[in-house]
């Protein structure tokens, strides 16, 4: 299986996640289309270290990538949480507050 | 001078006390119980006068045994220094000195202004902005000791400043009055006009006497220094400098001493509580001008021209403010015109030489009408009436008020000029020196002055006696007016006496006016001809300078008979039309439209708004039209309209909808990838003899291969760097062109050659001016190595042959035009990214140099132009 199957597939999968991000209006759904598009960005790495055994640096940046996705996750749901409270809704068309 | 240290900083003390109670009083007077401020205000004025009694004690002592100039000095640090165009340098020294003159005035000030702070506590103790009057009041003292301790002009200007604004301030203390606060400001104006006079003296006396210190000016003008003319004249007359600085200083005291023409703001500052009419208005900074005149006597006695127009001004002041003051019908605003009149007779007296009679009277004016005012202050404190009292209202006060009335007789004979009590000595001595003036010998101006002087003071005593006593019997004769409560906004209808703390202040001023006179005895005695002893004179001998107190005995019978004559008349009359009376017999039996005139104070405001205020206001109407149009709406409000209009239109894009921002973000990670996606290259050449550096620029990832010469066979393979070397041979040329640089038509042309003739395009080679449609201009063609110029027909420019060869990579002339010949070759890059994507780029080179066959070390000599014959 050569590499421009896993190209392929990571393609497909950031293309679902960014038009995920850019078409739902609901918070929850935008946080996962997030970790769609991180997930694809990992396993791009993980074919590259595939191809080039010498290192690990692909490896060693999945991780990295795993543990800002998790960070981040934290960080957006604790603003998702503090945002329902003031506005009583996760829409993203409501979050206008800071609108010109 | 023994224990010097010791005396010496008193004088910082006496005024360091004031202010700490202005300080005081000012910061924490709100926080501080009613009786803590009034022990801070008034205590500090205590201390001060005791403080200042002992330094004059301390003085006396020291002139009693011998006859010099003696004085105190505190010397408290050096403030600044300055410059002058000559090149030495003036030190300005915040130094206090005393002398006989601001020894007397230092009293006056602590004394009299030390009773008016007690005279507060009864008027202004109920005001709930006390501790704000105390602390003015306070500033005040420091500001007045500051201007009479001073010892040279920037210091005392300090205080004449100081003053000036605790004026304004206390003018305006009852803010909340719109009319209040517009005389203050009137006032802050006025006084403003008459500094600028001040300030232009000043830069005068010390541009020549090379000092700030009075006592440096005034040996300077003793020496004469002053005698020289200014610069220049006005309408060929040329004054001497002495005249020019003492009439700007002048112009500085009748804004600061109410003199014509600035002596408009004084009556109307009688908006202020009555303790501060009193103080400021009346007996201390008032007298400011007059004691500045003192201090420079010797200066000013130099110039006869600005004497005369000094007694000119004081006796038309002293005839029009009394002539207004005739008429009035309230208390303080008699009093007021009454002011400015008598100051008017202190600046007669300055400007007949009569300096020490002048400041004498500025002494029992402290008295007397400081007693006045606060005599007035204690009517309307006694009836309620509020900001001034109407004179026709009151009447029969005597009984009910019995002090303030004997006190305010004892002032009224004073100021009338009654025999033996203060203003007769002293307004007699004025009388004198006018008189004295017009006997001394063969001086035409001083004759007329003297006749102008004489006459118009007598006038002017006549009407002073006459109005006081108007003021005196209408208020304390006869029937009390309110009584009946019938009439048009009556007082109350049941007044009483005031308190001690008003009372007190009262008789001790009182008897001041009937008594200090004593201390000024005239040199003869009208009369008899007696010689006595004036203790005044001898005290002010030391620092005032003066003309000589004539002895003879038809002058002084003169002004003592005109004195004492004016005295009679003016409270006869008085005593006839207004003892017991209630109706104003002058306002029945004037003309109507003079006494009008008059009441209306001879539209003198009228006058100046009509002529100076409102041309001003128009000015500035205009200006802030101007102000409002360009400065604020075109350089102001136009570029952040432009700013907030554009900042408009970006700031839509802050629509808040985030996906509009993740939309945004992919089209532009889509531009940049995009541009990527191919590579970017330029070629350019550097020349280095006979090599050839070609560079491409940088690109992150990039690799790169040359075909120097383009003939699709790569000279390098894939490498990172970015440039390569590369020498060209024959063979690789391409092509010829000649570069055209015509500095006369302003031309820079590269033409392509080949090697059939082709024509150079005209305006490249012929200066602009010869241009015609019929100059067929120059054909060039390679030839081998060589570019051949020719002119078909007729071959006029290249004088002596018909073609002009020039080599390749050499420069030549052809007419007014600069050519080059130059070998071209194509070099050419192919660029690879990271992506596999390349990309070919190639551009014409043209060398500046022409290629040998085989390398030699001729071919590697630099390019370089010359003529080709």
């Amino acid at each position: 299986m050569g590499i421009g199957t896993y190209l392929a597939l990571a393609s497909v999968l950031f293309g679902i996640g960014a038009a995920g991000f850019l078409t739902r209006r609901n918070m929850l759904i935008q946080l996962m289309s997030i970790e769609l598009m991180l997930n694809s960005v990992n396993v791009v790495l993980l074919a590259f270290n595939r191809v080039n055994p010498e290192n690990h640096d692909g490896q060693v940046f999945a991780f990295f990538v795993i543990a800002v996705a998790a960070a981040e996750a934290a960080v957006g749901l604790a603003i998702l949480i503090a945002y329902y409270r003031i506005k009583k809704t996760i829409d993203t068309d409501d979050a206008t507050l800071l609108k010109y | 001078m023994h224990d010097e240290a010791s005396q010496q900083i008193l004088l910082l003390l006496i005024i360091l006390f004031p202010l700490g109670g202005a300080i005081i009083n000012g910061l924490l007077g709100r926080y501080m119980p009613k009786a803590l401020v009034t022990f801070v205000g008034l205590g500090s004025v205590a201390v001060s006068f005791a403080l200042a009694v002992t330094a004059f004690v301390e003085l006396y002592g020291l002139s009693g045994h011998d006859d010099v100039h003696a004085t105190l000095t505190y010397q408290f640090y050096e403030w600044f220094s300055l410059k002058l165009p000559r090149g030495n340098l003036v030190p300005i020294n915040v130094r206090f000195v005393m002398d006989s003159l601001s020894g007397v005035m230092t009293l006056v000030v602590t004394g009299v202004g030390g009773l008016i702070h007690l005279y507060s506590l009864g008027y202004m103790g109920e005001d709930e902005g006390y501790p704000r009057f105390m602390s003015f009041l306070n500033l005040f003292m420091a500001s007045m000791l500051i201007l009479v301790l001073g010892s040279s002009l920037p210091v005392m200007f300090v205080g004449w400043e100081g003053v000036g604004l605790c004026s304004y301030l206390l003018i305006g203390f009852w803010y909340e009055n719109r009319v209040y606060a517009a005389a203050g400001r009137k006032a802050f104006v006025v006084n403003r006009i008459g500094d600028f006079g001040v300030l232009v003296g000043m830069f005068i006396l010390v541009g020549v006497a090379g000092s700030f210190e009075f006592a440096d000016i005034n040996s300077a003008a003793v020496a004469g220094e002053f005698r020289p003319n200014f610069p220049f004249g006005i309408l060929g007359v040329v004054p001497s400098l002495a005249t020019v600085a003492c009439v700007f200083l002048f112009l500085g005291c009748t804004g600061k001493s109410a003199q014509i023409p600035l002596f408009v703001w004084l009556p109307d500052a009688m908006a202020g509580p009555t303790p501060v009419s009193a103080l400021i208005h009346a007996a201390t900074m008032v007298t400011a001008g007059v004691y500045l005149c003192c201090r420079l006597s010797p200066l000013f006695i130099t110039s006869d021209v600005a004497m005369a127009i000094i007694a000119v001004t004081g006796t038309l002041t002293a005839l029009l403010a009394a002539s207004i003051a005739v008429v009035q019908r309230e208390m303080k605003k008699i009093l007021a015109y009454s002011t400015v009149s008598q100051l008017g007779f202190m600046f007669a007296a300055v400007g007949v030489g009569f300096f020490a009679a002048g400041f004498f009277h500025v002494f029992t004016h402290a008295f007397f009408k400081a007693c006045l005012f606060l005599g007035a202050g204690s009517v309307m404190h006694a009836v309620h009436a509020h900001g001034d009292a109407d004179i026709f209202k009151l009447g029969g006060l005597k009984k009910i008020l019995p002090i303030t009335r004997w006190t305010f007789l004892a002032s009224c004979l004073a100021i009338a000029g009654f025999p033996l009590t203060s203003g007769f000595f002293s307004k007699d001595e004025i009388l004198l020196g006018a008189a004295a003036q017009i006997y001394r010998p063969d001086d035409a101006l001083q004759h007329a002055v003297g006749w102008f002087t004489l006459i118009g003071l007598t006038l002017a005593a006549v009407m002073t006696a006459f109005y006081m006593f108007r003021l005196y019997f209408l208020t304390f004769t006869g029937e009390y007016r309110s009584a009946d409560q019938s009439g048009d906004h009556p007082y109350d209808a049941h007044p009483h006496e005031s308190p001690p703390s008003m009372t007190i202040p009262l008789i001790v001023l009182g008897i001041g006016a009937l008594v200090v006179g004593f201390l000024g005895l005239p040199h003869v005695m009208p009369i008899t001809g007696t010689h006595l002893y004036s203790w005044w004179g001898h005290w002010m001998h030391s620092s005032v300078a003066g003309q000589p107190v004539p002895e003879e005995m038809h002058i002084v019978n003169l002004a003592s008979g005109l004195a004492f004559g004016a005295m009679a008349v003016g409270i006869g009359a008085a005593w006839l039309l207004y003892r017991n009376k209630s109706t104003d017999a002058l306002a029945e039996n004037m003309p109507k439209r003079l006494f009008e005139l008059a009441f209306d104070k001879w539209r003198i405001d009228e006058l100046y708004a009509a002529t100076i205020v409102n041309p001003i206001k128009k000015v500035a109407t205009v200006a802030g039209h101007a102000d409002m149009t360009f400065v604020d709406a075109l350089m102001t409000k136009w570029p952040s309209f432009n700013v907030r209009e554009t900042a408009r239109i970006f700031a839509r894009l802050q629509n808040g909808v985030v996906q509009m921002y993740g939309a945004v973000m992919v089209v532009g990670f889509v531009a940049v990838l995009a541009f990527f996606w191919t590579p970017h290259s330029h070629i350019e050449a550097a020349f280095e003899g006979s090599k050839v550096e070609l560079t491409t620029p940088l690109g992150l990832g990039y690799e790169y291969r040359w075909d120097a010469n383009s003939d699709g066979e790569f000279e390098t393979g894939w490498a990172h760097a970015p440039e390569t070397n590369f020498e060209y041979a024959q063979s690789d040329v391409r092509g010829a062109a000649v570069f055209i640089s015509n500095a006369r038509s302003g031309v820079e042309r590269r033409i392509d050659v080949g090697k059939d003739w082709m024509r150079l395009p005209i305006e490249a080679v012929a200066p602009a001016a010869t241009l015609s449609r019929d100059d067929v201009g120059f054909e060039v063609r390679v030839d081998g190595q060589e570019l051949v110029f020719r002119r078909p027909d007729p071959p006029t420019l290249l004088a002596g042959s018909k073609e002009m060869r020039l080599p390749m990579g050499k420069g030549g002339r052809l007419g007014p035009a600069r050519v080059y010949a130059r070998p071209i070759v194509e070099a050419t890059v192919e660029v690879r990214n990271a992506f596999g994507n390349s990309r070919r780029d190639s551009k014409e080179i043209a060398l500046p140099f022409w290629i040998e066959e085989t390398p030699s070390h001729a071919s590697l000599m630099p390019a370089r132009s010359e003529v080709v014959r």
